[in-house]
This record gives structure tokens, sequence and C-alpha cells, in this order.
């Protein structure tokens, strides 16, 4: 989701246009001649799914399922900037059959639209992790339950292992902490945060965990009634959030996540504020380094510190599909516990479907929250994509001015609600 | 004659009919839209009247990206045909390896648009600072793309450095248009460079001279693959040109009918900037 999204949009974008070719004869390929199973050929499915990290995962499992079913082809399709195609197909009226998408806006309002199946009630749903489940009804606000949670993403706090024992900080499990840490990290001449501002997307990771801990979710439904704004509520995220910059790099609106995952993976800052889903690709940039995660302290009250975490995958089935039977049984592959195994292990993600655990110490971290159940969802899942709050944010750390910032979320959100 | 005036007809007739099923119709069908509250996907939406575009005038959102927009359009068209016309002049003279020059001006036009931004994206982030540092300089020493300010003038310098390749082209193909004996006679007149080419040279450019600027202007208010490449957008809205504004707005925040009517309003500008700029540059041509 998130991590798919736009840092990679841009650079995908241009091998799009190179491989357009290549794409379109691809998915014409899958789509064109639906409907021929009767007379001995093979059903084709179409699988779309949007991150661009699990390609090759995903590949190795639709090869296998492959194998085993003879008379089906699933073929997957991994575009770049997946969300707005899924958005323009779905104008078109030509979604695929089986469709892999995090559990964003995109999610929200397509499923508000009816063009996913409805799962309610259905037996896969029984083996699925119900708090997901739940996070997907809240989004929606519906209850008839259009996907089925897949994996889990969990944002937080990633460090630099060696360089906490070297400065003798330990772990941080409230703001005051947390701020002591990075300013003993500052008074030795080093940098307790990488910022990647130059792409507006990374502002929500420190926005995400400090949104729920400190006010919860239930804020924007609130929002939606009238009965709060974010001027009266949202100060004291605005004052942390804005504090964080003081302990980073000099240049941080010049840097994108790209450059951030590689200079916290060369040890120039000691913290990280971005998701599991960077793991990967601070581990290509150096395979020795030492990291561990930690949940965001938002707070000076640590139960009350959360984990953030949302459906990263889920998986669903348009109602518009030929072949609802193959591609159920396909999501049923998908959903066995040792292929959720094998995908959780090469994406550091987290099982949505019960009886599977994420092993990897590194994300020791995060395992007694999800233990107990002190996770919550992203904030800005509940913001309407049109205001793109990650601009607003963006340009507030830029003009330090919290008063404005405030005031432009309360009209931005009206002014949304307003063109409805 | 009606045999071959019905070889023309068979000739256009296919072209008219292409050109409306492609490109007129779904331009009508964008009107259409502006007048519904369609988010782009659902099945059913409402006749909303002049909603949208009571909105758009409404969103300060819109009125900054046009104020981008038009501050970019105009200093790229600037100095896009100031360096070109310098360039063209330059590689017009009787200088040596003219086609090797020509040759090398022209590279940056075969590059796709996203591809040069991604390679400036890095040269600024990576590069450029590097060597601001060592000049001592704080501002240089920063990310110019990730300063809310200025990062317009890195988005102008990566747009000039390339359009200027295929205006060179047309300013040279003008060039060779003007007639040798008119710089014989000026010689022997005694006139001097400059007068030669206030007198003859730029007169003569003139109907080059509109096409370019009608051209730079309007690639220049159509801005979007460089800003793709380069800012996103960012730092903000600051780099938000109207037809990213349009993108990302109609398809990514779900609001196609709105950014329908944005469109709308946009074509409209484009249409009398690219008259009035004609009207104005070609009567400039008909005076001399």
């Amino acid at each position: 989701m998130k991590k798919t999204m736009k840092p990679v949009t841009v650079s995908l974008l241009a091998m799009s246009l190179l491989s357009a070719c290549g794409n379109n004869s691809g998915s014409n390929a899958a789509t064109d001649d639906g409907g021929n199973a009767a007379s001995g050929e093979k059903v084709k499915i179409e699988f779309f799914q949007n991150k661009t990290e699990a390609k090759a995962t995903f590949d190795k499992l639709v090869a296998q399922f492959n194998a085993a079913n003879p008379d089906i082809v699933v073929s997957q399709i991994n575009p770049p900037d997946a969300e707005t195609v899924l958005k323009t197909r779905a104008a078109k009226q030509d979604l695929p059959d089986v469709i892999g998408l995090g559990a964003t806006d995109t999610y929200k309002t397509l499923s508000a639209s009816g063009l996913f199946e409805d799962f309610t009630g259905d037996t896969l749903v029984s083996s699925i992790q119900p708090a997901y489940v739940k996070m997907l009804n809240d989004l929606t606000g519906s209850s008839e339950l259009n996907g089925i949670p897949f994996s889990a993403n969990a944002s937080g706090v990633i460090y630099n292992k060696a360089m906490f024992k070297e400065a003798g900080v330990a772990v941080p499990t409230t703001w005051d902490e947390f701020i002591a840490a990075a300013q003993k990290f500052k008074d030795s001449g080093k940098y307790a945060f990488y910022l990647t501002l130059k792409d507006s997307w990374t502002s929500l990771t420190p926005f995400n965990s400090l949104e729920p801990s400190i006010l919860g979710t239930d804020f924007f439904k609130k929002r939606t009634e009238g009965s709060v704004t974010f001027s009266d509520s949202f100060r004291e995220i605005a004052e942390k959030q804005l504090k964080l910059t003081e302990f980073a790099q000099k240049d941080i609106f010049g840097k994108g996540y790209n450059d951030g995952n590689t200079a916290f993976a060369k040890g120039e800052s000691a913290m990280y504020l971005q998701g599991v889903w960077a793991i990967p690709e601070i581990m290509k940039a150096n395979p020795s380094l030492e990291l561990g995660v930690f949940p965001f302290p938002a707070t000076n009250d640590p139960a009350k510190n959360k984990v953030i975490s949302g459906v990263d995958t889920l998986l669903t089935i348009s109602k518009e599909s030929k072949h609802k039977e193959e591609a159920k049984k396909f999501v049923e592959f998908l959903l066995q516990p040792e292929n959720v195994t094998t995908y959780i292990t090469e994406q550091k993600a987290f099982p949505a479907v019960k009886g599977v655990t994420q092993n990897d110490p590194a994300m020791d971290g995060f395992k007694e929250a999800f233990t107990s159940g002190n996770l919550a969802d992203f904030a800005d899942h509940y913001i309407p994509g049109a205001m793109k709050v990650d601009t607003i944010i963006q340009s507030f750390l830029n003009k330090k001015d919290i008063d404005a910032y405030l005031k432009q979320l309360d009209t931005e959100w009206d002014k949304v609600a307003n063109r409805k | 004659m009606a045999k071959r005036r019905a070889a023309f007809y068979l000739m256009t007739i296919p072209a008219l009919l292409l050109f409306f099923a492609f490109h007129t119709f779904p331009a009508l069908q964008g009107i259409y839209y502006a007048f519904t509250n369609w988010d782009g996907y659902s099945d059913s939406f409402d006749y909303v009247g002049f909603k949208n575009f009571i909105n758009i005038f409404k969103d300060e959102n819109v009125l900054n990206s046009y104020l981008f927009t038009f501050k970019y359009a105009i200093a790229t068209t600037v100095l896009i045909n100031i360096i070109s016309l310098l360039i063209a002049l330059g590689l017009n003279a009787k200088i040596k390896a003219k086609n090797f020059f020509r040759g090398v001006y022209f590279l940056p036009n075969i590059l796709s648009v996203l591809i040069v931004g991604f390679i400036f994206n890095y040269l600024f982030s990576n590069v450029f600072p590097v060597w601001g540092e060592k000049l001592g300089s704080d501002f240089l020493s920063q990310n110019i793309l990730g300063n809310s300010d200025w990062a317009w003038i890195g988005i102008v310098i990566v747009a000039v450095w390339q359009g200027i390749a295929y205006n060179t082209i047309l300013y040279l193909a003008g060039l060779q248009t003007i007639p040798h004996d008119l710089y014989e006679a000026s010689n022997l007149d005694g006139a001097s460079r400059w007068r030669e080419f206030w007198s003859i040279t730029f007169p003569l450019l003139a109907s080059f001279f509109t096409i370019n600027m009608v051209l730079a202007m309007k690639g220049g208010l159509m801005v979007f693959d460089q800003i793709i490449a380069l800012t996103g957008g960012g730092p903000g809205r600051s780099t938000q040109s109207i037809a990213l504004l349009i993108y990302t707005g109609g398809f990514q925040g779900g609001e196609f009918a709105y950014q329908s009517a944005n469109a709308v309003i946009y074509f409209i500008v484009i249409v009398v900037i690219s008259a009035l700029q004609l009207k104005f540059l070609q009567k400039r041509e008909m005076d001399l």
C-alpha cells in the first residue's frame, strides 16, 4: 500500500511508458477470451495486486497454483500506480477477477460503489483474525465485507541497534524518553532521524503513528458529523510532529524515500520513522545492518502507544467476474497457512490468517503489541484522498505554522465534503 | 474534376470520423461529466448543474496551480526563445563541425521527458548539493526541489534544457530561408552585426518567432511530465500545475467530475491565450 504507491509511482510511470506495449498485450490476453472454459480450454484469471515489492513472491505462488490446477491459468498484473489504474479500470467496467489491494481510501470508495463480491459470513472469513475484519468494516462503515484480509503491515520506529548500544540509549517507551534519546544523538553530533520529506507521503508515517495513540481514529467520524474540528483537537499531534524535524539531517525536504532507505542502512541516523515495508529495501542496501523496531512512543503512557497496523493486502473478487468459482479457488489457495507463511517471510509482513506467526527476530519489538492487540489503523485511511493530506503536512513542516496548518485541515476537509 | 473531388473526400472523411470518435467525442463527454458529480468509477451519478464550476472558483488550490503554471510558462517561453535563438545564430554561422554541434544540441529532444526528469532529480538531490557544499554556500548545498519557494526554478531549468533543442531547429530552419544577398548588401553599406540582426535577421524570422512563442507557451501551460518526475507537485502544492491537479484530483482523489469542470475552464483559457498570442504576434509580422 503506502510503500508501493507514491515512491515508486513516479519511477514506474517511466517504465510503464517504456513497456506499455508489453503490459497491454499481457492484460488483453488475460481478459479477452474468458468464457471458453466449456470448450475444454483453460480458464484465465487475472490477479491484480498493488505491491511492487511482492511481485516475485506472488509470481511464485501463482506458479504453484497453476501447476496444481491444470485447467486454470492465473496471471499476475502489477502495474505502477496500481490504485489509479484500478480506478480507471473500474470506470471502464473492466475489473480484474481477483484483486489484491491495501485497505485504503481506494478500497473504501470502490466497495461503496458495489464493485466487489460480498464475503459476509463466507467460510473463508472464519480463518481470519477478527480484528482485521473489523478494520475493514470500520473503514467502509458498512456491515458488508467486500474483501478478505490477507496480510498486515506494522509501522512505528525502526532503529539501528549498534548505534543505540554505542550511545548507551535504551529503547524509549514514552514521548519524553523518545525526545531525550533523540537529543542525546543530536548532542553527540549524530542525526536521530532521517526524514525524507521530498516524497510527501513519508510525512504520513509519523502522523499515522501520532494520531491514533493521541486521539483515536474515531475523531474522523466525529469530524464528519461536525462535532469536532482539527483546530480543537490536533494541536498536540502537530506540535509533536514538528518537534521531530529538529533532530533530523539538514536537507529534510531534499531527500526522498529511496535516499532515506540507503542513508539509514549506512548508519546515517539512529532511527527511521517508517513501517516494516521499508525493511527489505534497507537490508538490500546493507545486509549486515542490525536493526530492530519499537512502537512509536506518541504519548507518555506506554500502554497508550499503539503499533500502527493496517490490512496491507486484502483479497477480493470482482462482482462482474465471469469465473467466480475459479477466482475463489485461487483466493482459497492464497489463504492456506503454508502460502501465507511464504508470503510473510519474504515480505516481512504480518499474517491476517489465524495460526500463522511472523517469527523474524527483527520484528520482536512489535510482537507484544500484536499479541495484546494494542494496534491501531492508519489514520490517513479515514481522510478523503482528494484532500491530499500528505502535501498539507509536508507544507506545514516546511512553513512551521501550526495555526495555519490546523485551519487548512479544516477548510480542506469541508471543501472536499461540499463537493460530494 | 468531380472525380478528383471524390478522391479528396475519401481522404478527409475517414480522418474526420476518427478525429471525431477519438478526440471530439471524448472532449464532449468530459464537458458533460463536468455537470455531474461522478467520482470516476461508480455506477450512478447525479446532475449537479454549475456546482463544480462554482466550487472551482472557491478553491484556492486551483488558483495556486494557475499562478504556478503561468509563472512557469512565461519563464520557460522567454528563456527557451532567447537561448534557442542565440544557439541557432551560432549554429548558422560559418563554424567548424557545424553538423556535429547541431546533433549535440538536438539530442535532449530525443530523450523522454520523464527520463530527463529522473536524471535531473538525482542530480538535484545528490550531486549539486555536494558541489554547493564545496563552494561553502548554504543555499546551494540543499536540494532546490525541496524548497517551496525555489522548486519551480528547478523545473524551469530542466524544461529549458530540454525545450531549446526543438526550438533551435525551428529557428535554424528559419535562418536558412533568409537570402544571403541581403547580408552582402548590408555589408557593403557597412552595417554592424547588431544592426544586421535587428534590421534583417529578426524581422525576417518573425513567422518562426510567432510559432516558437506559441508552441513554447502551450507546452509550458500543459506542463505535467517534468513535475511528475521532479517534485510530484511538492513541496506542499507549490509546484502543482493545472494539468497535474486535474490528474491527481480526478483519478487519485476520486473527483472526476469536479476536475472535468476544471479541465473545461482550462481548455478555454488555453484557447484564448493561444488566439491572443497569434493575433498579437502575427500583426507584428504583417507590419514588416
